[in-house]
């Protein structure tokens, strides 16, 4: 599961904010080091609600949860395990 | 130069793909029909909801970051006229305003009879952000992939100089005008938070300060504001989940009496600076600022894919931009 939403994360990362999988750590900051902006956290949301069906509320867009692809993990898996099933059923769903 | 088939990005915009249809990821994966209508349907009503619940009687309801091009001015009266709130417009005016946009500012703003404040920038903090942005990138790839360093310097100054000023009044929203599709719809209404903010500002303050320095502080929140977590104010693009139609949005505006300037390019309803940063962009970047913003217009149905080429191919005005390099030359030359 963990590894899963890992490369499902990257990939997106890659594709959308355009760097290169060695240009960035699963722990470091993104916001930080650049790769995404103020619009591209409201990507980054809208893509965790739509790819792994998680529910986001206002107050979890916070850089503890967000701020790296180490969080992002962590954040999805506490969101699945509130909801039981969803997040590996929608993950599964689509093609890696 | 290819393009692709349905809307108009270009073979040069970054980590672009074409299926064998010729047409862009983004294309592909664009959600559209009864589920995006019934999410709009959503926002709206829940915006018109929390404004009932956070309005606030002595004050005003709502900052609108208002540039007087057409989208702010419509943005202006859909709120004081449809959703009944009182909005205080605030303009960064970054000394390179089309003067009809100041005269279109002055007439909605009385039309509506909407309170209006105008931070004038010194010509100076533009001329240091311009001369940067030839030499090298100001932003991060991803941020200038969605519009010019000049022009997203201004958006940036204007973004937390709107939060600041917000905070301090205690202002429940911050409005912008985003167009559909230029903002995820989730995050069209959302309440800031002051950790996220916090990150955020940073990715914009530091490059604008390593180029301008000090004079860069007083548009961004200092540590007084960000202790202050119960003012943060909602962020919300209610054009993004509103009816938008541009022919619509003109008869409502010029009904107030605005008038489309004349002298400004033609993706830009109020700065003459636009066309430089444009070419700056295109310059170095190979594709146009506007690439993004208009793919998503013509995705959208909101123009159509003729209108969009036309806006991204039209000619520039030879004597504007000379006049503005002009005026943009660092002043030790």
């Amino acid at each position: 599961m963990v590894s899963e939403v890992k490369h499902l994360v990257r990939r997106f990362i890659c594709e959308n904010f355009i760097v290169r999988e060695e240009d960035f750590t699963d722990d470091d900051s993104m916001l930080e080091k650049q790769i995404i902006d103020s619009t591209g956290v409201l990507e980054l949301v809208a893509f965790l609600q739509e790819q792994f069906g998680i529910p986001i509320a206002d107050e979890d867009i916070t850089p503890d949860n967000l701020d790296s692809v180490e969080r992002i993990c962590a954040f999805v898996q506490r969101k699945s395990n509130a909801i039981p099933s969803t997040a590996m059923a929608m993950a599964s769903r689509r093609t890696l | 130069m290819k393009r692709c088939r349905q809307c108009t990005l270009p073979e040069t915009y970054p980590g672009i793909t074409f299926d064998t249809q010729g047409v862009c990821q983004f294309c592909r994966t664009y959600g559209e029909g009864e589920s995006i209508r019934q999410r709009r349907a959503t926002l709206r009503e829940r915006f018109a909801q929390l404004l009932a619940t956070e309005r606030r009687p002595n004050g005003y309801d709502c900052l609108v970051a208002y540039s007087g091009g057409k989208d702010s001015s419509y943005l202006l009266a859909l709120l004081a006229r449809e959703y009944g709130a009182r909005p205080l417009a605030l303009t960064l005016d970054n000394g390179f305003l089309s003067p009809q946009a100041l005269v279109n500012m002055d007439r909605v703003t009385q039309s509506l009879g909407v309170d209006h404040l105008i931070i004038k920038v010194p010509v100076e903090i533009m001329r240091q952000i311009y001369a940067r942005s030839q030499r090298q990138p100001l932003f991060a790839a991803k941020t200038l992939q969605r519009g010019s360093a000049i022009c997203m310097a201004c958006i940036g100054l204007v973004k937390f100089l709107a939060l600041r000023c917000a905070i301090e009044r205690q202002i429940p929203f911050v409005a912008f005008g985003w167009s559909p599709g230029q903002v995820p719809l989730s995050g069209t209404l959302i309440k800031s938070q002051p950790a996220m903010i916090r990150a955020m500002q940073r990715a914009t303050f530091e490059p604008l300060y390593a180029v301008v320095g000090e004079a860069v502080r007083p548009y961004f929140l200092e540590e007084r504001h960000f202790r202050a977590a119960d003012r943060f104010p909602y962020l919300v693009g209610p054009l993004a989940f509103s009816p938008y139609r541009e022919d619509r949005i003109m008869a409502s505006i010029e009904s107030l009496g605005w008038k489309r300037p004349t002298d400004t390019d033609a993706n830009s309803s109020n700065c003459l600076l636009n066309s430089l940063a444009n070419r700056v962009h295109k310059r170095q970047f190979h594709f146009h600022p506007y690439e993004f913003e208009i793919a998503g217009l013509v995705r959208e149905g909101i123009l159509s894919r003729e209108e969009g080429l036309a806006r991204l191919t039209a000619g520039e005005d030879a004597q504007l931009i000379h006049r503005l390099e002009e005026r943009l030359r660092p002043s030790t030359d």
